[in-house]
């Protein structure tokens, strides 16, 4: 199933509020506080973001899915309901205003679906998707994304309370390919988003994750791992809002860059005021192996209530030397040992998948990835 | 007496929770009121300066006009009217002034009042004052035991006419004419501030100390700090800040640069009390500062400790370039915002030279409806082989009314540098005050029991007489924050 | 098997070992004994292979090779074992995996072939279940989150399945109750064998009780102070260390 035309079933108003934000800030640039690691103006040249449309594909509905093509008239209620949700992100903004075709997924209540549902974007150009899982309802999703010239994809995500969302997304490795993705999820009470974002790099590629835990008790943990090399770039950024009380949230995240490639991590964890009893830790931590590596970490905390536990810790730097003497001194050869080290360096965030064909799908890609650093 | 007993007595003698807000009564002479080419005249005339201090400083009035004040801190204030206010204060017949005994009595009284005595033989042994009063230096004192170890500490105002050499190179030079907004608007208008230079090999007698006064009322202070410590020098250097109570906001715009060359070591402390403000946000210095040092030299090193309790707004970020191999820099911090104080501060630390060392423990405690923010940057430049960091920052709030937030920005282009940075944020726990309470510990006494322990890495930094006052100062912001 | 002749290590420019002598035969068991910064555990990591020790004089031969010019890997399938005073935490790596891959790599520089990972498995099931080293802590990341006692343990059944032919065990009583410690002993006692030399470096007279040693050495600031049978460590237990300084200084 491909997409056809134009997102016929977003409010006009919707799309015009999306397109004068994206009028009115353009593309963005290092000048911009928020884009200072990764200059999207510069990566996309003259080209500039045009307004081709990107394709999107769902192989294998698994039974029980609802699924409206977003090209086609008379959107059904949830659809119209959720779709387009204003949220300030200009990227985001702009495949709402200029994305043509796209997706939107329900599960419905109470539906606990077995098998994951996969979902990939294809092409050039924008493109839109909406999930929405209703209460208690559970899904895991598997979201590839092929490599291409340029892509803006906007995923929305709704969950209902205590619902339960998997979310696994492979970001395969190309030189050439300027791939951004952003993700916006809501959560209501006691619902629960947990998903690995395995990365491998372009010329430019942006995920950028927002989150609101919007009811009490609700739940957002956060992994993932980038394995750079040549000139490749990969940037993770989140943002989580813990805007109800008893809320939490974590984050791991593990970058190993070689050669010239430059791996950055922005996240941004806000309590509102009143939230008590929120949780949050943020973890951020990369390996440069390469003489011109570079990595870039900001690990931020935007705290406006007093009852909460928060804490982030961030860390650059090699392999431990005292662990690969500790290796090599039991027979374990350097290359080896070096190896080694690197898997486990990313394991406990591989580790935070729940899916156990999915964890060993993104294992196998790591494998790959690494190998052709050492 | 412990600390906390002591701040208790200490506020109920004043009555009051800022003892600096009184206002001298002296007669004044200012420049006329606004800014424009004229005023910088003026201020340049007043100092007797040499022609190329006065076009230093139009060079920089000139880059200001075209520059727009930054908005990136996480502060909010209204819109500051350049031309609403004077550039230039001073008490009447002070320049020039050969000995104490000239020094007007209403300003030896005021400096006593304040707790810095500058008659030499009342002075604390071993710390010799610059006394800055608004815009002039009224007082350096121990100057001669400074020069027979061959220190210059003077007023910068004199050290342009008498050192001109030394002030050109290194005026300027870690912090550029066009480094910010309000580092150029200082270039232009700064009326004066503290020359130090410590010649090789010197480990300097005493600490050297500058105490700052706003007492004028719609008044700027800008003031200029230069410290120079050549090869293989030491000085330890430290500075305190009052300001009466006034309804209305004054703007305080400083630049302090530093210069440490091969083997030389700075130490700088700030115990920083502008008026904050009334517990209605009303008044208050906004503080909008420049600091930097620079390790020109190799393993010298730089270390900055503050303690910012006063001014309704901070902006401060005291950096270091760790330029020379083997150059160590250091901050430590204590930030408290109560009320409706906001700070917004931190530090840079850019390496650049190999196996450079920078260590960073920030403690931000926020109270009341205040706003405080800690801003870093750790940069390891491609250069900078075997750089270490070490940072841990930490938040407390008190009441669920403040903010208290984190930024720091972690930047490493070499793979051998190691980078580690932490951040907790917590509140004062229940079960801590309960404890102190069932002890019999007043609630307030046991506020500034536990922030004190949660402050006390970076207390431990400061100078003895510093730290006592410090220890005080963070009772006293925090009195009432509970309960 | 093992020879040393006046070794000089210096770390940065610290001289630490300063003229050490000392030759150990198959079947032994040699004790190095001393105080704080004698250069004990330099010694140990010197033998090892670690980066940052420079060797300045003398030399280590070892079954008639160059031991020096080995990398700490290439030392490690030769036999040699050095049981660490601290065992490095490795998270991420699970202990089965680290030893299923040391194992193998080891054989595999030594020509042999791979065990597969049932033989590894049942190998390793066999030696745990003699040291208390249960199920559990095989499956947990390598030495993370391990008491002392479990580290220790986890040493010796290292050294019980490489089966090397050399032991180096440095301050391997250090933390260890008392109970823990007669299983970590019982565990390198049933591992003594004609072919094997152990050099158990330790503190205290302690150890020494359970692991009884043919050879005592003293060693004090970098090099061999006195020598003697077990009886010396008897003595030193009664009379210190600042006593026998004395009476060779």
């Amino acid at each position: 199933m491909t997409a056809a035309n134009l997102i016929r079933g977003l409010p006009e108003a919707r799309r015009n509020e999306a397109a004068a934000l994206f009028r009115a800030r353009g593309v963005p640039h290092r000048r911009i506080e928020d884009w200072k690691y990764t200059d999207l103006r510069a990566a996309l040249g003259e080209a500039g973001v045009g307004a081709v449309v990107a394709q999107w594909l769902v192989a294998n509905l698994p039974a029980g899915v609802e699924m409206f093509d977003l090209s086609q008239a008379n959107p059904p209620e949830w659809v119209s309901a959720h779709l387009g949700h204003a949220t300030g992100n200009v990227m985001s903004a702009a495949s709402l205003a200029l994305s043509a075709g796209g997706v939107a997924l329900r599960v419905p209540k109470g539906m606990a679906i077995a098998d994951p549902l996969k979902l990939d974007f294809t092409g050039t150009g924008h493109v839109r998707a909406l999930l929405v899982l209703e209460e208690s309802a559970s899904l895991t999703l598997v979201e590839s994304a092929a490599v291409s010239e340029f892509r803006n994809a906007g995923l929305e995500i709704v969950l209902g309370e205590n619902a339960g969302l998997d979310h696994v997304r492979l970001s395969p490795a190309d030189a050439e390919a300027v791939l951004v993705e952003e993700v916006n999820v809501r959560l209501a009470a006691n619902a629960r988003y947990r998903a690995h974002y395995a990365a491998f790099g372009g010329k430019l590629s942006r995920m950028e994750v927002e989150i609101a835990l919007e009811g009490a008790g609700a739940q957002a943990h956060l992994s993932g791992v980038s394995v750079l090399d040549g000139k490749r770039h990969s940037d993770v950024t989140t943002h989580v809002t813990h805007a109800a009380g008893n809320t939490r949230s974590t984050q791991l995240f593990k970058h190993v860059a070689a050669g010239q490639a430059r791996a950055v991590y922005q996240g941004k964890v806000t309590v509102a005021k009143g939230a008590n009893g929120s949780d949050s830790n943020q973890s951020a931590k990369a390996l440069l192996l390469g003489e011109n590596a570079e990595a870039d970490l900001k690990p931020e905390l935007e705290i406006f209530a007093d009852d909460v536990k928060c804490a982030h810790g961030a860390a650059v730097g090699d392999l431990d030397a005292e662990s690969l003497f500790y290796l090599r001194a039991r027979g374990i050869p350097e290359a080896e040992a070096r190896g080694l080290l690197l898997h486990a360096f990313l394991e406990d965030a591989v580790a935070e998948i729940a899916d156990t064909d999915q964890r060993e799908l993104v294992r196998v890609e790591l494998l790959t990835a690494l190998k052709a650093i050492a | 007496m412990s600390i906390a007993a002591e701040t208790k007595q200490q506020v109920a003698d004043i009555g009051d929770k800022y003892k600096y807000g009184f206002v001298t009564d002296i007669e004044m002479e200012r420049a006329p009121k606004g800014l424009s080419e004229d005023t910088v005249r003026y201020i340049s005339a007043k100092k007797s300066e040499p022609a190329w201090m006065l076009e230093w400083r139009l060079g920089a009035f000139k880059r200001w006009g075209a520059m727009r004040e930054p908005t990136w801190a996480r502060v909010h204030y209204p819109k500051i009217d350049y031309q609403a206010a004077y550039y230039y204060a001073a008490p009447k017949n002070t320049p020039l002034k050969q000995s104490l005994d000239e020094v007007d009595p209403k300003l030896l009284e005021t400096y006593k009042k304040l707790g810095i005595p500058l008659h030499e033989q009342m002075a604390l042994a071993g710390v010799a004052v610059d006394a800055v009063f608004d815009s002039v230096s009224v007082a350096t004192t121990f100057k001669d035991k400074l020069n027979e170890a061959g220190v210059i500490f003077c007023p910068i105002s004199e050290a342009i006419r008498d050192y001109p050499e030394l002030v050109k190179k290194y005026l300027g030079s870690v912090v550029p004419v066009t480094d910010n907004f309000f580092a150029t608007l200082n270039a232009a208008v700064f009326s004066d501030g503290t020359f130090v230079y410590v010649p090789k090999g010197v480990r300097c007698p005493m600490e050297l100390s500058t105490y700052f006064r706003i007492n004028a009322s719609e008044t700027g202070q800008f003031e200029r700090t230069l410290i120079i410590a050549d090869e293989g020098s030491y000085v330890s250097y430290l500075e305190g800040c009052t300001a009466p109570k006034r309804d209305e906001n004054q703007l305080h715009a400083a630049v302090v640069e530093l210069v440490a060359l091969d083997n030389a070591e700075i130490k700088y402390s700030t115990v920083q009390n502008w008026y904050p403000g009334d517990e209605n946000g009303l008044g208050g210095i906004f503080n909008f500062v420049t600091k930097r040092g620079d390790c020109r030299g190799r393993k010298s090193k730089i270390s900055w400790t503050q303690v910012e309790t006063g001014s309704a707004i901070t902006w401060k970020y005291p950096s270091c370039i760790l330029r020379g191999d083997d150059s160590v820099g250091e901050f430590y911090s204590i930030a408290i915002a109560n009320h409706f104080q906001q700070a917004d501060t931190g530090t840079k630390m850019i390496h650049i030279g190999a196996n450079t060392k920078s260590r960073i423990i920030s403690k931000g405690i926020s109270a009341g409806k205040a706003q405080n923010t800690y801003r870093g940057l750790v940069s390891v430049y491609g250069k900078a082989k075997n750089a270490r960091n070490y940072t841990q920052c930490d938040s407390l709030l008190i009441g669920g009314d403040c903010g208290a937030h984190t930024v720091p920005y972690i930047e490493s282009r070499n793979p051998t540098a190691r980078i580690e940075h932490e951040a907790t944020t917590s509140k004062i726990a229940e079960d801590q005050l309960f404890y102190c309470l069932a002890r019999g510990i007043p609630q307030d006494e046991a506020v500034s029991l536990i922030v004190n322990g949660f402050c006390k890495e970076v207390l431990q930094q400061l100078p003895m007489e510093f730290a006592v006052e410090a220890q005080k100062l963070v009772g006293i912001s925090l009195e009432g924050s509970v309960g | 098997m093992l020879e040393i002749k006046n070794l000089h290590v210096s770390v940065g420019d610290k001289p630490i070992l300063k003229g050490l002598t000392l030759s150990i035969q198959p079947g032994q068991v040699h004790a190095i004994m001393g105080p704080n910064g004698s250069g004990k555990s330099t010694l140990s990591y010197v033998l090892a292979g670690r980066a940052g020790y420079d060797i300045t004089e003398g030399s280590i031969t070892y079954n008639g090779e160059d031991l020096t010019a080995l990398a700490p890997e290439e030392r490690a399938a030769k036999g040699v074992f050095l049981a660490m005073q601290y065992p490095v935490e490795i998270p991420g790596v699970t202990t089965m995996t680290f030893l299923k891959t040391a194992l193998n790599s080891q054989r595999r520089a030594r020509g042999e072939s791979d065990l597969d990972a049932i033989g590894v498995l049942k190998l390793v099931r066999a030696k745990a279940k003699t040291l208390n080293v249960s199920e559990e802590m095989l499956k947990r990341a390598l030495n993370v989150g391990f008491s002392g006692g479990e580290k220790k343990r986890l040493e010796i059944l290292q050294m019980a399945i490489f089966e090397p032919k050399l032991a180096i065990l440095d301050e391997t009583d250090s933390g260890l109750d008392i109970d823990a410690l007669r299983l970590v002993a019982e565990g390198v006692n049933t591992l003594r064998d004609p072919a094997r030399a152990m050099l158990v470096i330790t503190h205290y007279q302690r150890l020494l009780d359970y692991i009884v040693p043919d050879r005592i050495h003293v060693l004090a600031r970098g090099r061999i102070v006195a020598e003697g049978g077990k009886e010396l460590a008897l003595e030193l237990e009664a009379r210190g260390y600042e006593h026998i300084l004395k009476d060779v200084a």
